[in-house]
């Protein structure tokens, strides 16, 4: 009862999350806290997190750390690049387009290790680059961004161990569907992107 | 060592955690926001307007229905392949819809997919696996680009599309669940009808009646 208890709370508050205003998940939250907040709570980047996890889940277990290692160093490199704020980029669509990638390889079951580096690379970068806070100061950015790297990190790392512990028959399909619906969503709202961008000019 | 526990206490810890439970459901209702953006037809473009958007048309949900009866009635891998398939082509689909590239005859592949898995649910039918998915991807062509023709372009893409998604995958898992019962020779017959009514429905919309 208490595990369908956590169970209900998790789905709950994943259903019940709201979109992010002001690039902060919580209002008032900030600091390290609220960085880490970001990495989980920002529909894109917990999506990202997710499926990175689990691709790289189904990798053995020196190949899983080696992903992981990557992941954290593009994340870092993106986050310095953040810090500075180097410019606008295009972010927020690479972090869409290599989720979308990864739900794809989640749904075949199919991750050659050098493919799943290549997109930890890449999710890493993107996320780093889309986690600049719209705070005032520089400080209190630096602090979130820390936490945004701490946080996406932290959960990359259990999502994988824990995809890779429970590797049985309904584990696997449980994972299948979970990449088709990741994808799905990533394709349609890059669509939708597309098409505001269009509209909007 | 078993610690035996007593009925009352047994009662009283079954309760308490009863009354947990509604107190974070009831939490979780006093705390919900409304929906502040609203696509041009009035439709929430949220987590919540993108979850109703599938389950508000009935052509949908019958065929989407069937595709989990069918995948629970054909056993694994289809009870798995089938669910995984319609979401990925139909996003494609929905893509185009969205992008606004032409496809016509979408309301009549809409309602012949209806009356086609039903058929196949109904007449307990066992093609191979390949054909299987091809058919059921052939048909979320339809139902993706519908979709995508009517999705509002607004704010808070990433919250509709993952309500609309995981929609289509409870849709899907519904029919599982009511397929399972084939395993039973009454519940066979009784999905076996779910379809045959799946494929009437599909009947109705494709002659104008519904």
């Amino acid at each position: 009862m208490n595990r369908q208890l956590a169970i209900l709370c998790t789905v709950g508050i994943l259903a019940t999350a709201t979109p992010a205003s002001a690039h902060s998940p919580i209002m008032g939250i900030g600091g390290v806290f609220g960085g880490i907040l970001h990495a989980l709570l920002i529909p894109e980047h917990g999506m990202s997190v997710l499926a990175l996890g689990l691709v790289l889940g189904q990798q053995p277990w020196i190949q899983r750390r080696i992903g992981l290692l990557i992941f954290i160093t593009a994340m870092t490199c993106g986050l310095v690049a953040s810090a500075f704020a180097l410019g606008e980029t295009l972010a927020a669509d690479v972090l869409l387009v290599a989720t979308g990638v990864l739900g794809l390889l989640i749904a075949a079951a199919w991750a050659p290790p050098p493919l799943g580096w290549t997109l930890a690379a890449l999710a890493g970068l993107a996320a780093a680059l889309d986690s600049r806070p719209e705070v005032a100061s520089n400080e209190e950015a630096f602090r979130m961004l820390i936490g945004s790297g701490l946080g996406a990190a932290a959960a990359v790392a259990a999502v994988s161990a824990l995809s890779f512990r429970l590797r049985g028959k309904a584990q696997l399909i449980v994972s299948r569907v979970l990449g088709s619906w990741i994808a799905a969503i990533a394709i349609l709202v890059l669509s939708l992107r597309i098409v505001t961008q269009m509209t909007v000019g | 060592m078993k610690v035996r526990t007593a009925p009352f206490e047994q009662l009283m810890v079954m309760r308490l955690r009863w009354f947990s439970t509604l107190s974070v459901l009831l939490a979780w209702t006093l705390t919900s926001i409304p929906a502040f953006a609203h696509s041009e037809k009035g439709e929430a473009i949220d987590f919540l307007g993108g979850f109703t958007h599938p389950i508000f048309g009935l052509d949908h949900v019958v065929a989407m229905v069937a595709v989990g009866l069918w995948g629970a009635f054909l056993g694994a891998p289809a009870i798995w392949l089938l669910p995984v398939v319609f979401p990925l082509v139909m996003a494609v689909a929905g893509a185009l819809g969205v992008l606004g590239v032409p496809l016509s005859g979408v309301e009549t592949g809409i309602a012949i997919s209806a009356i086609a898995l039903g058929a196949m649910v109904a007449l307990a039918a066992r093609p191979p696996l390949w054909i299987a998915a091809v058919l059921v991807g052939a048909f979320a062509v339809f139902h993706g680009y519908a979709h995508g023709v009517e999705l509002p372009v607004g704010a808070d893409a990433i919250a509709f599309s993952m309500g609309f998604v995981v929609a289509t995958g409870m849709l899907h898992l519904s029919g599982i669940a009511f397929g399972a019962l084939s395993q039973w020779p009454a519940g066979r017959i009784a999905v076996q009808a779910a379809g045959g009514i799946i494929a009437l429905i599909g009947v109705a919309f494709l002659t104008g009646v519904i």
